[in-house]
């Protein structure tokens, strides 16, 4: 097996999905009618509701939604499970659940006024269901923070080579926000100034990998070389597990992190949040696209680095620490998420994409292309994971893409940390947007209830802790799987929401819910399976062991983990209810279509 | 703004268009919502006026009122919509 029959066969599911099954969809269940007007054409405002052209919004959804989600959870499924359930779960998973789950939510909020999931589901199901959504977000997004400040640490800590280049993306990002603002410099030139300088950072960061690792040691000198906290990890010794440290420079790693992603919170967003994202984009599209084509050629370029390393299967039920279990059923399908089904797609694609969709007719290509595009870079991630068998996962991934980018006469070692930088670039930019929303959720919810929360400073300080708390228990790979576990939930819950809506207006059902049910019964397991392997692997040997941050940490995490099962159980039951009474009478919920002008 | 409008574009107008939304859309969105709220703040100062109590002395407001008028519309249907904190994800 080698990366160009990946490939081909990744196009062939593309072509095969959307034409022979998603067209069909639209056509005979959706109905997508051109001539009826969309919420973006009736309420224009010329802000949130605006006409956009589909190929705009095409790429705008695909960037929105493509994070660093199906490049993790790629890593962490070839490395427990091989490489042939991954693919098999990304190609299946992709074709059957995952453009349905983003094509429907924008459908659903298109054919609804382009309301909100949670406005949605408190007109279809009940106002109990929309706070306890609200209280579901906030975990979930609390999850993704905890979850990639704590990779993005680890990364940073054992990879000196990348730091010049990240220190230099901040830096141009902030140049770039006071070119395009202040000094009115064109975004041609801006970009070509600051875009350049960040690449040539990234490229030169094997230059200046002893500085920093001087740094480091500097660091880890201050406490004679002990750590800060010590853990049990049982990712470690090839997940039989064992006892893993948290040394300063870690720490340190992670408190940069954080005072960037707290900056990035408070800022007004065209000071630094948009501008980095913006020289980030750059820097990773480059890299995927050399990439993927670079997979693709290398087979007849450089044979060498497209030949799949990983064993193709690796069990049914990998152990994960001394009592750890990690069966496939559910697991795997809450650790690939964004490449084959993900409820952040559903979240986005009501309140961002559907409010500018111009006409249905664009619903499927916006939609559902936008999924299928972010299915390849899942298979880019897993054949990069496949092919770089060196290393840790995270360094797999980096010696895969690398190899793929050297196929361009790039060399190696510069290509490797391109590919390393262009993951930091990928979840820093993501992390630090993610504190901006969670900031703002907590003060939406819980401002009027306790005021000091409606002070940014305060709810980003508190959502910054909270993270840090996650992370200094050092166990990112659970965290993982439990954002994972809610990410797919959200998907099942977003499937939920249109399998209703569709029994409401009358139409067939099948293509959202029986993807539903099989997301929802697959995540909820897969929380109990996260929260069991917390208690017995992380909680109780710390606790035995009388370490109070870690067995404090896997504390919370295991009362989120319940919280998420009975959010999901009660969402699931209101909206059981609510399926029954609108199958039994199918109310007149679909608004007359409007003309267009 | 209706597509039907506008000339067709190549597979090379295609690709801008899509580059674009990668790239910068997201920057033109925020950039509008900025000036979307410095124009409410706009309407509030001159909302006595349209409301007809003189807030503002009259001259100011009666110089004001062209600005604001054609806005009103959208305004009004930006401050009463319904909102929630899923709204900031997009």
């Amino acid at each position: 097996m080698n990366a160009l029959i990946a490939v081909i066969m990744g196009a062939a599911t593309v072509y095969l999905a959307y034409t022979r099954y998603a067209r069909r969809i639209d056509r005979n269940v959706i109905q997508s009618d051109p001539k009826r007007a969309t919420p973006a054409t009736l309420y224009m405002d010329g802000v949130d509701f605006m006409p956009t052209n589909r190929n705009i919004l095409f790429g705008y959804h695909f960037k929105s939604i493509a994070a660093a989600g199906p490049i993790v959870g790629a890593i962490v499924a070839a490395n427990l499970w091989g490489w042939l359930p991954a693919m098999i779960w990304l190609v299946l998973g992709v074709a059957f659940m995952g453009w349905a789950s983003d094509y429907s939510a924008i459908v659903l909020s298109v054919r609804n006024e382009g309301s909100s999931l949670s406005a949605v589901a408190h007109r279809l199901i009940s106002p109990r269901t929309r706070t306890i959504l609200f209280i579901f977000i906030f975990f979930y997004l609390l999850l993704i923070a905890g979850a990639f400040v704590g990779i993005m640490a680890q990364v940073m800590d054992s990879q000196p080579k990348t730091h010049l280049g990240m220190i230099l993306l901040v830096a141009m990002g902030l140049l770039l926000g006071q070119m395009l603002y202040r000094w009115g410099v064109g975004l041609l030139p801006a970009t070509a100034l600051t875009v350049g300088i960040a690449f040539a950072a990234v490229l030169a960061g094997p230059l200046t990998e002893g500085l920093f690792k001087g740094l480091n040691e500097f660091f880890n000198s201050l406490t004679g070389g002990s750590a800060i906290v010590t853990y049990f990890d049982p990712t470690l010794a090839g997940f039989k597990g064992a006892e893993a440290k948290i040394m300063p420079s870690l720490l340190f790693w992670a408190i940069a992190i954080c005072i960037f992603c707290y900056a990035g919170s408070v800022l007004p967003i065209w000071r630094m949040a948009q501008p980095v994202v913006y020289v980030g984009f750059w820097i990773t599209a480059v890299a995927m696209i050399l990439g993927l084509l670079g997979a693709s050629l290398g087979t007849f370029i450089k044979p060498e680095v497209a030949q799949f390393q990983i064993p193709a299967f690796k069990g049914w039920n990998p152990q994960l620490g001394p009592s750890g279990i990690m069966p496939l059923w559910p697991m795997l399908f809450v650790t690939i998420a964004c490449g084959a089904i993900s409820g952040w797609h559903s979240l986005f694609g009501s309140v961002g994409t559907a409010r500018q969709i111009e006409s249905e007719a664009d619903m499927l290509p916006v939609g559902a292309g936008a999924m299928f595009a972010e299915f390849l870079l899942g298979l880019l991630a897993l054949l990069a994971v496949t092919v770089g068998a060196k290393g840790p996962p995270v360094a797999a991934f980096a010696n895969g893409l690398g190899g793929f980018i050297s196929v361009w006469g790039l060399p190696l070692e510069y290509a490797v940390s391109l590919a390393f930088a262009t993951f930091i670039v990928i979840v820093l930019v993501v992390t630090q947007l993610i504190f901006r929303v969670m900031r703002v959720t907590l003060t939406e919810w819980l401002g009027e209830a306790i005021p000091p929360l409606r002070n940014q400073h305060v709810a980003s300080f508190i959502s910054v802790a909270l993270a840090i708390l996650l992370v200094l228990t050092g166990t990112w790979i659970y965290l993982w799987q439990l954002f994972g576990a809610a990410n797919q939930l959200m998907a099942a819950l977003s499937l939920l929401l249109v399998t209703i809506w569709l029994a409401s207006v009358g139409k067939d059902w099948l293509y959202a819910g029986l993807p539903m049910i099989f997301m929802y019964v697959t995540t909820v397991g897969s929380i109990l399976v996260t929260a069991y392997n917390l208690y017995f692997n992380v909680y109780v040997p710390n606790l035995d062991a009388g370490r109070l941050l870690p067995a404090v940490g896997s504390g919370l995490m295991v009362l989120v983990a319940v919280l998420l099962v009975v959010a999901a159980l009660f969402i699931g039951f209101d909206g059981w209810r609510a399926f029954l009474k609108y199958l039994g009478q199918p109310a007149a919920a679909a608004r007359a279509a409007t003309a267009r002008k | 703004m209706a597509e039907e409008t506008k000339p067709k574009k190549g597979f090379l107008g295609a690709l801008k268009d899509i580059v674009y939304g990668m790239s910068s859309h997201e920057m033109t969105r925020h950039a509008v919502r900025t000036r979307a709220s410095m124009e409410h703040l706009f309407i509030l100062i001159t909302m006595g006026d349209l409301l007809g109590i003189p807030i503002l002395p009259p001259y100011y407001s009666l110089r004001l009122l062209p600005y604001v008028t054609p806005q009103i519309s959208s305004w009004k249907r930006r401050m009463l919509r319904e909102r929630d904190v899923t709204d900031v994800l997009g």
